[in-house]
């Protein structure tokens, strides 16, 4: 009975959950312990690929997710080697995902964190992600899905691990050509072997549970099936006993770290991270992870993301503390947009006999509840 | 293995060995390296310090008014060092910190979120510039106030700007990747 109740999904949103609070607890920015946005964006920084110092920092936690996934998958004989599902479709749905991120200012796991520490202005960005993923199951359920992959040569799958190596040699070595911001959040870290051994150890989880906020949604109203949302839930609860039990609470609207009050834009931006998400079948938390375990068209999409970071920065789309900008904005329905078109490129509607045909037109209609 | 695959296989591992070596004596050199981060932190203290100290040369005669609470002296003082250094943020420190003292509390507001949108180090806590409490004083004094002149005037834009303003300060000392 307690092995099941404690099975490995709900292991790992606690990781997950707790891990954010006790790594911003250690050093990182508050209500940031875990972002991929965030991180990602001040790996394009230190890479070079903007030129924010304050945001340039080669944050371990990448690193920790993809090795722990790596070396899960490898132990577990899981890891496989697959790719070629729309890779193109699937960069740029990573480039606007972190779009979608960085207006909100955070990944969904960011959302959680905010949520359990009290911060309601990420309650927009919450109802935005859960509408998202709605939709995105109505797309499923009218026969929306990208192309079928297939198995790769096993090389392929190892590319994203050695970049993670190659970035964790790269942390230790720092050459001249890697940006350790000394202000800012760049300057907000937890010590370098913490932050890699908390998400290590998620990552090892991560890759066993397949634990993935959009993920866990979807499965809830796709199916009904509740394993991985009993893994987001876990994580919302334990970030939540930490943040209470260490001061990290306040609850309210206003003076909240790194928000805004544009709720709007807020949950269309989560609406295009959860429609994005259902498409490329996977929240950022999860690609990184599926990268990892040797899914190409994941580490595909991790490169559209990393881009996507350096551009939300270059090109000003990132929101800041006093609202939303223009051009964020306009990325944000640029992003909508990019994802009704795929949509409707990847409609593959169930094909019937005649005879069965009206009932057919039911279960594979748009806003079909079946 | 025919011989096509024995040289790659050789080749391979000649540029692995090349590659490591050139890594460990890159690690070799590792003391170096240490002591360039070190001067780099220097470098950022120093700095921090240069500004400080031309601060305090640049307005020495706007912060002896202040002191004596020739307020009014000091704020045309003031004006005139920051028409020659427009960019300077610590101008608008000083500025919001004799409005506030002169008792416009909007326009001390104000200026405080102007002087953070120029250079964010004034919230950053890791800088010897952090002015956050300070802010923070200044918010908690002003927003009960406020908060009373808007349900007086409602439609006030200056006021429902100030009341903006100082959320918008909230948000930055609260800190978060920004």
């Amino acid at each position: 009975m307690f092995k099941r109740f404690l099975d490995i999904s709900l292991i790992a949103g606690i990781l997950l959950g707790s891990g954010c609070v006790v790594l911003t607890l250690l050093g990182n920015p508050v209500n940031s312990g875990i972002c991929l946005s965030c991180f990602l964006e001040n790996l394009a920084g230190a890479m070079q690929l903007h030129g924010h110092v304050r945001m340039s920092y080669l944050r371990p936690e990448l690193i920790g997710f993809i090795l722990g996934s790596f070396v899960m998958a490898l132990y577990s004989k899981r890891f496989r080697v697959t790719g070629g599902s729309s890779p193109v479709i699937r960069f740029f749905l990573g480039l606007f995902i972190i779009v979608g991120c960085s207006v909100f200012i955070g990944c969904p796991i960011k959302m959680i964190q905010r949520l359990a520490s009290g911060d309601l202005t990420a309650v927009a960005a919450l109802l935005g992600l859960v509408f998202g993923v709605w939709l995105g199951v109505r797309y499923i359920r009218a026969g929306v899905h990208l192309d079928r992959d297939r198995d790769l040569p096993r090389i392929n799958g190892y590319v994203f691990p050695l970049f993670a190596i190659l970035l964790l040699l790269f942390l230790f070595l720092r050459p001249s050509f890697i940006v350790f911001g000394q202000t800012g959040p760049a300057a907000m870290h937890a010590p370098v072997w913490a932050s890699l051994a908390i998400s290590f150890v998620i990552g090892i989880a991560a890759q066993r549970s397949g634990l993935c906020i959009t993920g866990g949604l979807r499965n809830l109203f796709l199916v009904g099936e509740t394993t991985l949302f009993k893994g987001v839930v876990a994580a919302l609860f334990s970030a939540f006993v930490i943040a209470y039990l260490t001061g990290q609470f306040h609850l309210g609207l206003y003076g909240q770290p790194a928000s805004h009050m544009e709720h709007g834009w807020t949950f269309l931006a989560m609406t295009l991270v959860g429609l994005a998400s259902v498409i490329i079948d996977g929240c950022p938390f999860r690609q990184i992870i599926k990268a990892g375990q040797g899914d190409v068209d994941a580490a595909i999409t991790c490169f559209g993301m990393l881009i996507g970071a350096a551009l939300v920065i270059g090109w000003s789309i990132r929101s800041t503390s006093a609202g939303t900008t223009f051009a964020g904005r306009v990325a944000v329905l640029l992003g909508l947009m990019v994802c009704l078109a795929v949509v409707l490129f990847y409609r593959n509607p169930v094909k019937v006999p005649r005879r069965t045909r009206g009932q057919a037109r039911i279960k594979g209609a748009v806003g079909s509840s079946q | 293995m025919d011989w096509f695959y024995k040289l790659n296989v050789a080749l391979l591992i000649a540029i692995g060995v090349i590659v490591l070596s050139m890594i460990v004596q890159h690690e070799m050199n590792q003391s170096r390296t240490v002591a360039a981060q070190e001067d780099s932190s220097a470098a950022l203290k120093r700095k921090y310090e240069q500004q400080m100290a031309k601060n305090a040369w640049l307005y020495k005669k706007v912060l002896v008014l202040e002191k004596k609470g020739k307020l009014n002296e000091a704020m045309e003082e003031l004006h005139k060092i920051l028409a020659e250094h427009p960019s300077d943020a610590y101008g608008f420190v000083l500025e919001a910190r004799l409005l506030y003292r002169q008792g416009h509390l909007a326009d001390a507001i104000h200026f405080y979120r102007k002087a953070i949108e120029m250079d964010p180090d004034y919230v950053d806590r890791k800088t010897p510039l952090y002015i956050g409490d300070e802010i923070m004083k200044v918010i908690s004094n002003s927003r009960a106030k406020l908060h009373r002149e808007r349900k007086l005037k409602p439609g006030d834009p200056k006021i429902k700007a100030a009341i903006d303003d100082i959320y918008y300060l909230q948000r930055r000392i609260a800190g978060g990747c920004e």
